[in-house]
């Protein structure tokens, strides 16, 4: 099968707050798209170039701009940044906080077809547009909106809450330990967003006392056993990568004097829907291992396309939207047995220094949640992992890593595997 | 890494000795004895570092005490940080009282932003002035991450330099070295532009004057907030006492843009001293129904007036453009208007970047130091990024011969000249708000 090369790409600052700053999503696709071309060494000239010659694509990630933006038709943005991009075959990819990573199992498709030689993945979200309220309205749309959300303050936390209550009933851990472990996923994100000089909660205060200090002023409950210190934040933000061919990665190796075997490739990907409402998904695990085994489903069969397993990820990042959906994804991984993950929290083995640190870039909570930047984000963090570019939160010596994205309450599941 | 676990902050019913403290206790998981003079004052100041960083968990790290635990506090401590009154007869009493009860490898450090550190730490004995410098951050520190640091000729190096690792690995600041000199580096080079938008003020009183200058310089030039608000915010009784100190204590090529307007004193003698006393240069008024409107003080008149709208077009065109991240359009915008206010603007950023890269070349060991400072303790555009902005020094030399109002502004640039100008540590688009 044709491999598919990571060039690079960029990312903006998530702790930026585009509406305070006066500016809008134009403003904001134009500076990750002049970012991105220039940490991948491109010009417009290349892009006009490229295009000519039919050979570049791109995907726009992004979940409800019409909602915080007011603006569909997103896939015909990038014309409006930069002319270079008249004529590219564009369009916009939505599977709601999974946004970014359809959009980049798009172009991985494209390129695997032999379609286009370039393919550009952008996902974008610009949030603080509107109050806190609305936002949890907006979001309400991932879940079954009529059921789920429809006049329901923050129905998203309540959902994942319901996933923490899950947990407690299926695997029965002490319930102390396990909130001491969810307590310690968050502590673990926001140290680890201190060392990503693009985190939105890099400067922010968090320690495992206060994130175990649920119910208090300054870290109140907000969906069921879930406190403010469980959630990731509302977040402005866009990410884009280049995905290549490996023809192109040849020759563009060739002429910036890289070398191919040190460029970061897709090893493999898995692609799983789970029942969209929660109660459906619960109901459907009942007699499962996995509380979400859809999610395990996506995660063993990556593993099965690339040829490898847990043994040899040395990182992941993850969809913690939630600390609960971090606590989960620990077992989905493979990274500890389902219902002993407060185990593999508890010793270390996700932090920083243990030997599968889970979310170096922060994660959700720690770096932030722009909901359609987010799995291109976690995609360029896979780069600049393996490519060794990850600066503070570089994990020493990775070779692969794995990304998994969810849209919804663990519906839309995403995989992929990088590795050089 | 320093192994610093106990903390001692005198002075911590003020603001600046409260939020440190909240920062020592959650980011350096240090307890901290925050002394004042009274017990109520002390219970007041836990609650704001508590506030400030947003967490109860650092409340049982924070012990509230009196001047009658000093010798206990100060005894057991690793770090003292001073944070008292801005009066040297005060400090120099606080500083004796802590050689009477240190430990020797106790740290001790003021926070004074206009006294000499060198003068304070005379007050020292031999031994602790080894251990005596400076430390002067910025309100709120939760927000605003800048950390100056000044060494006295007698601190020991070694001592210093791990204090800085400390401040920036473990209280997470961004720490720039200044010397010994009036306000150091950010709030001279801050309070420069400042005060003389407060000139500026005056000399367009005709034109609109206070509301009028900030609606030239708003956030669209690179801040957060415009210079007139910030010093409504900063207080005119604390604007007043910096410029005067730099205006006593410096000379330099525009030392006369630290005399501060009459218009200014009056309104303190008034006890206008801004946000604080609910006036000053603004006051905020409720309309009977229900809504509330912002006043400013007209100089010409010497009269509260509704504060206008001045729709200039230069500003409306470069909001536009930011807006949609058209940053080199923007600056266009700025360079190709032909209107006084326009003039007004350039003479301004051409006369910051002056200001602040000849500061910096004095004050500070790198020119970037002075883009730390500007952007992490005042939330402003650094002199570098603005310099990259508006096209590279060359375009700073042009704006400048256009718009010499005092007659030293082009000269003063053409002779830092255009060698030392190196890369901007911060993104200038993050800066440049698309806000009037």
């Amino acid at each position: 099968m044709e491999k598919v090369y990571i060039l690079g790409g960029a990312q903006t600052d998530f702790s930026r707050n585009w509406t305070k700053e006066g500016k809008n999503f134009c403003a904001m696709i134009k500076e990750v798209t002049d970012d991105a071309l220039a940490a991948v060494r491109l010009n417009d000239e290349d892009i006009v170039s490229l295009n000519n010659q039919n050979k570049i694509a791109a995907c726009v990630g992004n979940f409800v701009a019409e909602y915080f933006c007011s603006q569909g038709h997103l896939g015909a943005l990038l014309t409006e940044v930069n002319p270079a991009f008249y004529g590219v075959p564009s369009a916009r990819y939505e599977a709601a906080c999974a946004s970014g990573s359809v959009a980049l199992d798009a172009g991985y498709a494209k390129i695997r077809a032999g379609d286009y030689e370039l393919v550009m993945v952008l996902g974008f979200e610009m949030m603080k547009t509107v109050n806190s309220l609305s936002c949890g309205d907006y979001l309400g749309r991932a879940a079954n909106y009529a059921k789920e959300a429809k006049g329901v303050e923050y129905p998203f936390p309540k959902l994942f809450g319901r996933l923490a209550d899950t947990i407690l009933e299926r695997h029965k851990p002490d319930k102390e330990r396990f909130l001491r472990a969810l307590a310690k996923i968050a502590d673990k994100n926001y140290a680890n967003a201190r060392r990503n000089p693009n985190a939105q909660a890099r400067t922010w205060f968090m320690d495992e006392e206060q994130a175990n200090r649920r119910g208090t002023d300054t870290n109140a409950l907000v969906g069921g056993m879930l406190a403010l210190s469980d959630c990731s934040q509302i977040t402005d933000g866009a990410a884009a990568v280049f995905l290549a061919s490996e023809a192109y990665a040849k020759a563009y190796c060739t002429k910036n004097g890289l070398e191919l075997n040190d460029m970061p490739y897709i090893k493999g990907w898995g692609h799983r829907v789970a029942p969209l409402t929660f109660a459906n998904k619960i109901e459907e695990s009942r007699d499962d291992a996995y509380i979400l085994p859809w999610t395990r489903r996506a995660v063993a069969e990556a593993y099965a396309r690339a040829g490898m397993s847990v043994a040899d990820m040395d990182f992941f990042e993850t969809h913690d939207c939630f600390t609960s959906s971090e606590y989960a994804a620990v077992s989905a991984f493979g990274i500890a047995e389902p219902g002993r993950e407060y185990e593999a929290v508890e010793s270390g083995v996700t932090s920083m220094a243990g030997s599968k640190p889970v979310n170096p870039s922060g994660g959700l909570i720690g770096c932030g949640h722009p909901v359609g930047a987010s799995g291109v984000r976690m995609m360029l963090d896979l780069y600049k992992q393996i490519a060794g570019k990850a600066g503070d939160y570089q994990v020493k010596g990775a070779k692969n890593g794995m990304m998994l994205n969810i849209g919804g309450s663990a519906t839309t599941n995403y995989v992929f595997i990088v590795g050089k | 890494m320093l192994n610093i676990q106990t903390v001692s902050v005198i002075g911590a019913n003020g603001t600046m000795g409260a939020t440190v403290a909240g920062l020592i206790a959650a980011f350096g998981n240090a307890k901290v004895f925050l002394i004042c003079r009274k017990k109520e004052a002390a219970l007041k100041a836990v609650e704001t570092a508590v506030g400030s960083v947003r967490a109860d968990s650092i409340r049982k790290k924070l012990i509230p005490c009196t001047y009658e635990d000093f010798e206990s506090c100060v005894g057991q401590s690793d770090w003292v940080f001073e944070s008292v009154a801005e009066d040297t007869v005060v400090k120099s009493e606080i500083y004796q009282r802590i050689e009477r009860c240190r430990k020797p490898e106790l740290i001790v450090t003021t926070g004074t932003s206009g006294f000499s550190i060198n003068e304070l730490g005379k007050n020292f004995n031999t031994a602790g002035q080894k251990r005596f410098f400076g430390t002067h951050f910025f309100n709120p520190p939760y927000v605003l991450t800048l950390c100056e640091v000044i060494r006295t000729g007698k601190t020991d190096p070694a001592l210093f330099s791990d204090m800085q690792a400390y401040l920036e690995k473990v209280l997470h600041r961004d720490v720039i070295e200044t010397a010994d000199a009036p306000a150091f580096l950010g709030n001279r080079i801050g309070f420069h532009f400042l005060n003389k938008a407060l000139q500026y003020a005056v000399r367009y009183s005709k034109e609109g004057g206070i509301d009028y200058i900030d609606a030239v310089l708003g956030p669209f030039t690179g801040r957060g907030m415009t210079p007139l608000i910030t010093v409504d915010f900063v207080g005119l009784d604390v604007h007043k006492a910096i410029v005067d100190n730099i205006y006593a204590h410096s000379m330099d090529y525009d030392h006369s843009a630290f005399l501060l307007p009459d218009f200014v004193l009056k309104l303190i003698a008034q006890g206008k001293l801004g946000v604080k006393t609910k006036e000053g240069f603004f006051k905020t008024v409720a309309n009977g129904d229900k809504t509330k409107q912002v006043l400013v003080y007209d100089i010409a008149s010497g009269d509260l007036r509704p504060i206008r709208k001045y729709k200039l077009p230069f500003a409306m065109q470069m909001v536009s453009h930011l807006s949609a991240g058209n940053y080199g359009k923007a600056m266009q915008a700025l360079k190709d208007d032909a209107s006084g206010e326009a003039l007004i603007c350039r003479h301004f950023l051409a006369s910051y970047i002056a200001y602040a890269f000849t500061t910096a070349g004095n004050v500070s060991p790198k020119l970037a130091d002075a883009d730390i400072a500007m952007t992490t303790g005042f939330n402003w555009i650094g002199p570098l990024a603005l310099t990259q902005a508006l096209g590279g020094y060359g375009e700073v030399l042009k704006m400048a011969a256009q718009a010499d109002f005092e007659g030293n502004l082009a000269a003063r640039l053409r002779g830092i000249g255009e060698k030392g100008i190196t890369a901007a540590p911060f993104d200038y688009r993050k800066s440049l708000r698309a806000v009037l």
